[in-house]
């Protein structure tokens, strides 16, 4: 089975992601996207690994398109999140030429090397304003990704102040 | 305590008015006026939890569904602001989405 989590920022759509994981059998997979460019960054970083740390996760640093992503097991995966990972494809170390067709194709690899997959994105796309070429470039992507993974998984949730709101399949 | 959420301008006050019955007498963004409905949450994400709970309802917009705010301020506004509905949500008995002046329950 595929999810998709979207929300705004702190709308609780992690805590939410973690919720179905908790249903799902192990091992469980945590790929983790973020560069920790900074102390922010890396405050952040700590803060979600130990909301999660009840959840028995082996967390996965990996900071590409996720073409090159080998899990040992099968089991249940939790990719947080599509907007670091356009970031980083986009602008970061592991940046690609034509990132859309190459995480595409990373996701195919993830969901046929495990049974459930989880994955967290953001919505970013309601704040109505313009911003410079590379900045759109990103929303755009990241918008595309979005789309891709609705169509592509089989349950679609919204999460608006920890409410999870179902656009697709069922709720756990 | 009733949760009501949605976009700027996007209706809520006059959904509460409306469809919930207070009128704008009853209604200030100061938290400590004795009225029962408090709006403008997104502006003051230090209101004390407590003190929203004993309003009927609070009303705030939703601020989280941009980029990531360059201003270190405005992110831990928006931090704070979501983490605050979240848990408003969490003890409210119903909270209402209101889209184009269309309030949805989406609890209780």
């Amino acid at each position: 089975m595929t999810h998709l989590v979207i929300g705004g920022s702190a709308s609780g759509k992690s805590t939410f992601a973690e919720s179905i994981v908790s249903r799902l059998p192990g091992p469980r997979y945590y790929i983790a996207t973020m560069e920790p460019w900074d102390a922010e960054c890396r405050a952040r970083i700590e803060k979600h690994r130990r909301q999660r740390a009840h959840l028995g996760f082996e967390t996965v640093e990996h900071y590409g398109d996720l073409q090159s992503l080998v899990l040992l097991r099968r089991g249940t995966v939790l990719l947080e999140c599509m907007g670091n990972l356009t970031a980083n494809v986009l602008f970061g170390s592991q940046k690609v030429d034509n990132p859309l067709p190459a995480v595409q194709r990373g996701l195919e690899s993830l969901i046929g090397q495990c049974d459930n997959l989880v994955v967290v994105t953001n919505d970013v796309f309601a704040d109505g304003r313009t911003y410079d070429d590379s900045t759109m470039a990103y929303l755009d992507l990241l918008a595309a990704l979005n789309r891709h993974m609705a169509a592509r998984f089989d349950h679609v949730f919204e999460v608006v102040c920890g409410i999870p709101l179902c656009r697709k399949g069922e709720l756990p | 305590m009733i949760l009501v959420i949605g976009g700027y301008a996007a209706g809520k006050r006059q959904y509460v008015r409306d469809s919930l019955g207070y009128s704008d007498g009853q209604m200030s963004n100061q938290i400590t006026d004795d009225v029962p409905v408090f709006y403008g949450l997104e502006t003051q994400p230090d209101t004390p939890l407590e003190q929203l709970l004993q309003k009927d309802v609070v009303i705030c917009d939703e601020i989280g569904g941009g980029l990531v705010p360059m201003e270190k301020d405005e992110r831990q506004r928006r931090e704070r602001v979501g983490r605050l509905c979240v848990a408003l949500a969490r003890e409210a008995t119903q909270v209402i989405r209101v889209v184009c002046g269309i309030g949805q329950v989406i609890k209780g």
